[in-house]
């Protein structure tokens, strides 16, 4: 109930900034397409002769991962960087004072900008699949199961996260190396995750983005369809999901109090 | 607990830790490298407040209101003690507490800059559940009487400090809840718009029967405001008193002698019953400002040792006269006193 509410709040306000913001919208969406073009064309000239064929898919398999990697990077900020600010400027204990509950607001508000965000990354990985050629698949319902799962682990990820910032307000730099790590990680993540070395491959399927972006490529890059629901990555995203959501709302809780105590929730 | 009063403070008690690294101690010189250091933001402070009524909390900055109304408002956790809201304990019930009250906190960014002050106020009506024609009507009301109402479909980036505060004030009456708790809500305003705020805030309580606390530095407002006044320095309450018994009690304490010359004023000040003398330079001749007890016994009987004493001395006593105490003396005279002892509980 409270959830609806705060939510349909900041739809309106979002998209009334949206619209009296046109052009940076406008423009933020053309850099981002042309920063992904830059990037597959880089893709597509290292590779070689015998790269041509391949091109179409990496390139889009490797766009596919930075848009999901800048989705992870965009929620997780929500959470530290977006938090601190909300923090700094007041507007967290005027948003605390809503009575729904800090967790039930940044449910809202971190569900409003990732359906934000997928429209606007969808928007953009079909002008790059139509610039390169690349065949992307269309499957909603698989799509939209891994987006959800995605979305549920990247919000237990960023309580946590979003917990620590809350009391200490230093870790906020640490914060924005683990959203980039998240990136990168998303970029690279594939099906080689296995032949890596132990210790990488366990902090790998730690970090809530990896298998999340390994299924997501099998669905809209390899058009394995519900195919994806049997393999191992689909079965360690489902764990993770559930690890990651109990410890951040744990932890989240936990450091909400804290931060009652210490006065930090307002002015830095 | 009891139902009577709208907010109930007993004994709440906070103590903030600050840690520095490396840092110079101000008194011993020494750099040490790691250091705790404790401020006792809110001392052990009791007070209530009823419906109907203003409640003005005056102290210097860093006397601990913020801290107070923060805790009021669930913001900070006490570290001992208990508050009540309409008979709701604020730690246990908080969100329903939240429900009740409306805040006014310091600073300019309680609302959202890029929106215009009607999109700001249907925010936040949105987001603590005021339903839409209702949110509607109400905005308008509060933008109108406050005078926003030809800035309210523009950026609030673009508007004023004073403005931006008229639009928090709005945005804590939103809901029309019957607890109202403004942190300095006339800083910053000129003098129409501090009437208003004063005018509004008088209505909703005399006439609708909320009740409010203001915390705020301005003397003048305070005292035509407030039909209550607590005054908190180093987070101890050192007064709480209706407005005008406070300025009462001071004013019986202060008498101003008018003499031919100045005599030495430490005797004086070692009469019994004398709590303090000091010279007060006035245009026509010598005079001097004696404090006195409050007790009325013990303060007739330093009169007339005072007087004997001035007698022995060999002044000439010209007139003697009772000091009309403003607002501002009485704080300035409680607040400079270092570390008040326990207040003289009402
Ligand atoms: N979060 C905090 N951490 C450490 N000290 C704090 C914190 N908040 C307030 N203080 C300290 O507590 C004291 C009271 O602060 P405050 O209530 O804001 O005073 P006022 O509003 O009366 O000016 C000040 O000395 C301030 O430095
Ligand atoms: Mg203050």
């Amino acid at each position: 109930m409270g959830f609806f509410l705060v939510m349909k709040a900041e739809l309106v306000r979002t998209f009334t900034i949206m619209r009296r913001y046109w052009f940076a919208t406008l423009t933020g969406l053309i850099m981002g397409w042309g920063m992904l073009m830059v990037l597959i064309i880089g893709f597509m000239s290292g590779g070689g002769e015998m790269a041509e064929r391949l091109a179409g898919e990496k390139a889009t398999s490797g766009a596919l991962g930075l848009v999901i990697g800048m989705f992870a990077f965009g929620i997780v900020g929500l959470f530290t960087q977006g938090l601190q600010g909300m923090a700094r400027t007041g507007e967290l204990e005027q948003v605390y004072m809503s009575p729904h509950g800090l967790v039930t607001n940044f449910l809202a508000r971190s569900f409003v900008s990732a359906l934000s965000a997928i429209f606007t990354s969808s928007i953009m990985l079909m002008l790059v699949a139509a610039s390169v050629k690349g065949r992307l698949h269309a499957d909603p319902l698989p799509t939209a199961a891994i987006l959800f799962l995605t979305y549920v682990n990247l919000i237990g990820f960023g309580f946590m996260t979003g917990g620590l910032v809350l009391v200490f307000k230093q870790t906020g730099q640490v914060a924005v190396l683990i959203r980039l790590v998240l990136v990168g990680l998303a970029v690279v993540a594939s099906e080689a995750v296995q032949d890596w070395p132990l210790v990488a491959r366990g902090v790998a399927h730690a970090l809530p983005i990896t298998d999340a972006a390994i299924c997501l490529k099998m669905v809209v890059v390899q058009g394995r369809g519900m195919g994806v629901f049997a393999t191992s990555y689909f079965f360690f995203l489902l764990v993770s999901c559930g690890i990651w959501t109990s410890l951040g709302l744990t932890c989240f809780k936990i450091m909400e109090n804290w931060s009652r105590d210490k006065g930090t929730l307002g002015a830095y | 607990m009891s139902n009577s009063n709208a907010i109930e403070l007993h004994d709440v008690d906070k103590t903030f830790y600050t840690r520095h690294i490396f840092q110079k101690h101000e008194d011993t010189g020494r750099r040490r490298l790691y250091e705790k250091r404790a401020v006792h933001a809110v001392d052990r402070v009791n007070f209530t407040i009823e419906r109907g009524e203003v409640f003005g909390l005056l102290g210097p900055n860093g006397a601990g209101k913020t801290t107070t109304v923060k805790m009021i408002s669930g913001l900070v956790r006490p570290d001992a003690g208990k508050v009540f809201v309409d008979g709701l304990e604020v730690e246990r019930k908080r969100l329903k507490v939240l429900r009740k009250i409306g805040v006014v906190l310091e600073g300019t960014r309680t609302c959202i800059w890029p929106l215009t002050p009607l999109e700001n106020l249907s925010y936040f009506g949105n987001l603590r559940d005021v339903k839409g024609p209702i949110l509607k009507q109400r905005a308008r009301e509060l933008l109108d009487f406050i005078g926003l109402k030809d800035k309210m479909n523009v950026q609030v980036r673009r508007l004023s400090r004073g403005q931006k505060q008229k639009l928090a004030v709005c945005i804590a009456l939103i809901t029309d809840p019957p607890v109202i708790l403004l942190d300095e809500p006339t800083t910053g305003l000129d003098v129409q718009s501090s009437r208003a705020i004063r005018d509004k805030v008088i209505e909703l309580t005399h006439e609708r029967g909320k009740c409010a606390l203001v915390t705020t530095h301005d003397m003048a407002v305070a005292q035509s405001l407030c039909d209550r006044i607590g005054i908190i320095n180093h987070g101890a309450l050192v007064a709480c008193k209706p407005t005008d018994e406070l300025l009462d009690v001071f004013s019986e304490q202060t008498f101003e002698f008018r003499v031919d010359r100045l005599p030495a004023l430490d005797g004086l000040a070692a009469v019994p019953g004398v709590v303090g003398a000091e010279p007060c330079p006035e245009d026509d001749g010598p005079a001097f400002l004696l404090h006195l007890v409050q007790d009325e016994a013990t303060r007739s009987a330093a009169m007339y040792d005072a007087m004997d004493w001035l007698r022995g001395a060999g002044c000439l006593l010209r007139s003697i006269t009772r000091r009309q105490q403003t607002l501002e003396n009485v704080f300035l005279r409680l607040t400079s006193e270092p570390r008040p002892a326990r207040p003289d509980g009402e």
